[in-house]
């Protein structure tokens, strides 16, 4: 049996397309089998963000409206193996999907995959309850500043409420140079905060929107930061035990002056 | 008052230790309000131990919670009909 994970956030635009794609690839590289299932019914995105966008033929509402079989809707990634994508529609809105139609889904594909992760919406309305409807773990993304870690609470104690667990935290777009000249929290003040364990960082790193250019997931050209980052999480959603580095940076004036007020 | 070394050193207050003071306070009062639950628990639990001293009448209660500076406080109003005398009861 595999597990289901919905990727979530709260507030859009903190990174959950983009985790999702790469995290996905990033187990298929460890050898996993994956499904990806973009839950943004309406406002679709993981199919040009992994660059699929034109082998989509099916969606998930051409499944829940019986037009297609499960296995029949899902894109085959052939740049690695066992990868697969269930699109969503683009012409339906997020009222037109029941939550139980999509925990159908993911009943089915946790059976044949190792790992589905469903890229869930903006919002704490229906189309994030249908995304988390069929979830056994959740993955929360948020970004190191007030609105999008304000909402992230909200979020996470909706997944509280319907005993989502574990819910894992990622934390994206961190700055080092920010976080050392005192303008961007750093991890340990976003975990002081949110209040869960935290699964990794993922550092601003320009290769993301180059890669989302080309539709080829980060991961695939290890290296950046980025990729880096994204493929230990990946390593610690199997089960592997890797630390997490610490990614900031103090300037020179910040460490003597950190030596000297140090705790005693 | 209370400066460390770093902050007579640096500049300005840092925007990030601004930033999580702030979150920390909304956030309080976010979880709050979104939990009714936790309120009505607590109502309940409270209920609980005043009306051994106290008889007054459920559904005059009133709990919440406002903001003063820096803080929360907690504001509960139980109007009571009657004391009970403890002593009377030994
Ligand atoms: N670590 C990062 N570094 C730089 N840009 C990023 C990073 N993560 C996300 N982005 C950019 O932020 C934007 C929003 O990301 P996306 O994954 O679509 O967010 P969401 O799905 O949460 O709305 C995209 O343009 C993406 O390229
Ligand atoms: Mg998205």
């Amino acid at each position: 049996m595999g597990k289901v994970i919905v990727v979530t956030s709260g507030k859009g635009g903190v990174g959950k397309t983009t985790s999702t794609a790469n995290l996905g690839t990033a187990l298929a590289l460890l050898g996993k089998s994956v499904v990806l299932v973009d839950a943004d019914v309406g406002l679709r995105n993981l199919d040009i963000v992994m660059g699929l966008e034109s082998r989509v033929v099916y969606t998930s509402m051409d499944v829940i409206e019986k037009q297609c079989e499960l296995n029949k809707a899902l894109v085959r990634d052939r740049r690695v193996d066992g990868l697969m994508l269930l699109a969503a529609s683009q012409k339906n809105n997020k009222d037109d999907m029941q939550p139980e139609q999509m925990k159908a889904i993911c009943d089915k594909l946790r059976t044949t995959y190792d790992f589905t992760l469903v890229d869930s919406p903006a919002g704490i309305e229906r189309g994030f309850r249908n995304a988390s409807a069929g979830a056994d773990e959740a993955i929360v993304v948020t970004t190191p500043d007030v609105s999008a870690i304000r909402d992230a609470d909200r979020i996470i104690g909706l997944l509280q409420n319907v005993e989502i667990e574990p819910i894992n935290l990622v934390i994206n777009r961190f700055s080092p140079q920010l976080v050392g000249n005192g303008s961007m929290m750093d991890q340990a003040d976003v975990l002081d905060i949110l209040n869960i364990d935290l699964i990794g960082v993922v550092p601003e790193d320009s290769a993301v929107i180059t890669s989302t250019n080309r539709g080829i997931p980060l991961v695939y050209e290890d290296g950046s930061p980025g990729a880096q980052a994204y493929m230990r999480i990946a390593r610690r959603l199997t089960g592997q035990r890797i630390p997490i580095p610490d990614l900031e940076q103090k300037g020179l004036f910040s460490n003597i002056l950190n030596w000297f007020t140090k705790k005693r | 008052m209370n400066l460390s070394i770093k902050q007579l050193f640096g500049r300005k207050p840092k925007s990030s230790n601004i930033a999580k003071q702030r979150l920390k306070l909304v956030i309080t009062q976010d979880r709050v309000d979104v939990d009714d639950r936790f309120m009505t628990r607590l109502h309940h639990e409270l209920a609980e131990v005043l009306a051994k001293y106290f008889e007054f009448s459920a559904n005059s209660v009133k709990m919440n919670l406002k903001q003063e500076g820096n803080s929360y406080i907690l504001v509960a109003d139980f109007p009571y009909t009657k004391f009970h005398d403890m002593s009377m009861r030994r």
